[in-house]
């Protein structure tokens, strides 16, 4: 994947296109905002990581330049800025999703995956499939292995969220967002025991378990 | 710069001195109405005078004859005021009268003359000199010429009386009304140094200090009372910051040094690496924790700031309170407790939905933390939504050993942590987030006992 990073903070941009290349992703990096929107708009990339606060010119003005010339690469916030409010004025500049500093290396990387147009299977179909287990999502059906599975709506909506992203790591938060559509923190591990109940019902009785539990980062749904 | 520069640039004596010239302007105005038409109302009756007299010494002429006519004329004459009287015959010499020297046309023409003449001794009893007169003169039946006026000086002197009027009373109203602007300016000017030296003595930092108000109750009055509180907000808050850094200090230090600690420990004794990968997920989550820390700080220092973060909007608190029990249903199933819900639905409220929601997973995940019932029952969660006569009542309750009444206030305040529950994790934040999102909302949080447990409270005004 060839990832974009536009950030000031040069000892904060190094760490992370060092881990970066370590999870094989191949990172230009621009230390000011003009350099960045000239990068951005001149060369192809999967996914943009945007800083909110750079010199010359800040992180919003370049993704709104960006979105108004037509560019649809996927952009990544990041800011030292989390209320609520920043989120959303973030995501309505044209930002796709938005991180809060100081932030875990696996949820950022989590994110990105997610975000890159490559591999992901488009927002328009209308069903997915992992090996056996299949959800569509029309007559809201899942099978596994032939065999009808009954799910809660939030079950099947967090099903539904890991199958979108299968082969890819969701972080707890991730999920929170995307499924509860909230950004409270929970202190305790409320996501871990939606995740137990879901195993239960997709894969227990199965030889090969398809959710998996990512040590230090989330979860994951793969053959 | 001066006192009476100081004076001249209030308000109050400007607004003073436009009224003084403006009531000058109408006072000369009106005085001069006055006199220029008394002065023709003078003048009309005088005419009248010398026209009655006129016709009284024709009819004397015309039935006494000239002796008569002498006689009469002799007389008025005599009589002391501003009566002029000539009475000559045909050839111009003088019979009677009191007035020697009219310019020749009045002595050959009839009708009406005015003009200046020298004035007798006697005339008036007013003393030698330059008179005006008006005059009317004309030829009697007898062929005697007969000159009856006035002299008019007298006319005048009433002009000057009024102008004299007219001078005293503007000097006294130029006296009157700049006292009373000087002493009202001079007051209001004294109120505003007061609030200026209040203002001084705030800003080099004394906080506690408050304009006085006085018993007057005039718009000073209702100035200091909402400058005073505005100045009770703005100590609470800083006196607030002040608790938040204060803990902050103390809270966040503390972890911070165990953090170095550790890593430090690894540094010098970790030549295994298991030790060292050991230290250094330790070291990740206590960071992550103090992350957490700092943000619940942050977030409710937001919250008691009262600029809400994101604009308030409509919230159906229902669906959040649903959506929170159906997160938390399986958590509580699991330490093995029941979530209860009693919500009713659709109860809107202008609200930030992050921090109602954030709010009620506090209260839900203190009721998980502290349950176990004193008595061994099952514990039992209940989360309850409710529209009550124009507040809505969020609660969240649990039959847990619940909190003594002489803790549950102390219990909001930051970094609170009751002697059972400091083995817990948690930052101690919780509840006081809680807090400032009621206060943020303008209504209130409360802990009340519910028999057995804790019953909390979060009493918002619905709308606002």
């Amino acid at each position: 994947m060839k990832i974009l990073l536009i950030e000031d903070d040069r000892e904060a941009a190094s760490y992370l296109i060092q881990a970066l290349d370590e999870a094989g992703h191949v990172t230009h990096h621009a230390t000011d905002g003009e350099t960045g929107y000239a990068m951005a708009s001149s060369m192809d990339y999967d996914v943009l990581i945007v800083d909110r606060m750079l010199p010359r010119r800040d992180g919003l003005s370049i993704i709104e330049s960006l979105r108004a010339e037509g560019n649809k690469t996927p952009v990544l916030i990041l800011s030292a800025l989390g209320e609520v409010d920043d989120r959303v004025t973030g995501l309505r500049a044209g930002g796709d999703d938005y991180l809060a500093k100081p932030y875990a290396f696996t949820e950022l990387l989590a994110r990105i995956e997610v975000l890159a147009r490559r591999s992901s299977p488009s927002e328009a179909a209308t069903s997915y499939e992992v090996g056996d287990l299949s959800l569509d999502r029309l007559s809201r059906k899942v099978e596994r292995n032939g065999e009808g599975i009954l799910l809660q709506p939030r079950e099947f909506r967090l099903l539904e969220y890991l199958m979108k992203n299968a082969g890819k790591v969701v972080t707890r938060t991730m999920l929170l967002e995307n499924v509860w559509d909230y950004h409270f923190d929970p202190q305790t591990n409320v996501i871990d025991v939606h995740m137990s109940r879901l195993r239960g019902k997709i894969d227990k009785g199965h030889a090969n378990p398809l959710l998996h539990t990512i040590r230090g980062a989330g979860y994951m749904i793969r053959e | 710069m001066s006192r009476f520069a100081q004076l001249w640039r209030t308000t109050t004596v400007r607004l003073t001195a436009v009224f003084i010239l403006l009531f000058v302007i109408f006072s000369i105005l009106l005085l001069a109405f006055i006199a220029y038409q008394s002065s023709i109302q003078i003048q009309q009756q005088q005419m009248a005078a010398i026209n009655r007299e006129v016709a009284l010494l024709t009819r004397i002429d015309q039935t006494q004859g000239v002796r008569g006519t002498i006689y009469a004329v002799g007389r008025l004459s005599g009589q002391p005021g501003p009566g002029i009287y000539y009475l000559g015959d045909a050839a111009g010499l003088q019979i009677a009268g009191n007035v020697t020297g009219f310019p020749p046309n009045v002595l050959q023409n009839d009708g009406t003359f005015s003009f200046n003449y020298d004035r007798d001794d006697n005339l008036n009893g007013g003393g030698a000199g330059q008179g005006f007169a008006v005059v009317r003169s004309l030829t009697l039946d007898s062929g005697l010429r007969l000159i009856v006026g006035r002299d008019v000086v007298e006319r005048r002197g009433f002009t000057a009386i009024v102008f004299q009027g007219f001078l005293l009373a503007v000097a006294g109203i130029l006296a009157f009304s700049t006292l009373a602007g000087v002493i009202t300016a001079r007051r209001v000017l004294k109120r505003i140094d007061t609030i200026n030296a209040t203002s001084a003595k705030i800003m080099s930092g004394n906080l506690s200090e408050r304009i006085p108000v006085t018993k007057r109750n005039d718009e000073f009055d209702g100035l200091a009372t909402s400058l005073n509180a505005m100045l009770d907000r703005i100590e609470g808050l800083m006196q607030g910051l002040k608790e938040v850094t204060d803990n902050v200090a103390h809270d966040l230090k503390t972890p911070l040094t165990r953090l170095r600690n550790q890593a430090e420990a690894a540094l010098r004794d970790g030549t295994d690496g298991e030790t060292k990968r050991e230290a250094l997920e330790t070291t990740i989550s206590e960071s992550d924790k103090l992350i957490k820390t700092f943000n619940a700080l942050l977030m409710i220092a937001r919250a008691e700031a009262g600029a809400p973060s994101g604009a308030l909007a409509d919230v159906d608190v229902s669906a959040v309170a649903a959506d929170v029990a159906e997160l938390y249903e399986p958590a509580a199933e699991e330490a093995g407790m029941t979530l209860e819900s009693r919500i009713m639905p659709g109860v809107q409220l202008r609200a930030n939905r992050e921090l109602i929601g954030q709010a009620l997973v506090n209260l839900v995940e203190n009721a998980l933390k502290y349950h176990e019932p004193v008595d061994g029952t099952p514990g039992r969660i209940t989360i309850a939504v409710r529209n009550d006569a124009g507040r809505v009542k969020i609660e969240v309750g649990d039959n847990g050993p619940g909190i003594p009444e002489a803790d549950r206030g102390r219990v909001v305040e930051r970094f609170v942590r009751l002697e059972k529950s400091r083995t817990e994790p948690g930052s101690g934040l919780g509840l006081s987030l809680v807090a400032a999102v009621a206060t943020l909302h303008r209504g209130e949080f409360r802990i009340e006992d519910n028999h057995p447990g804790v019953l909390a409270v979060l009493d918002l005004p619905a709308s606002s």
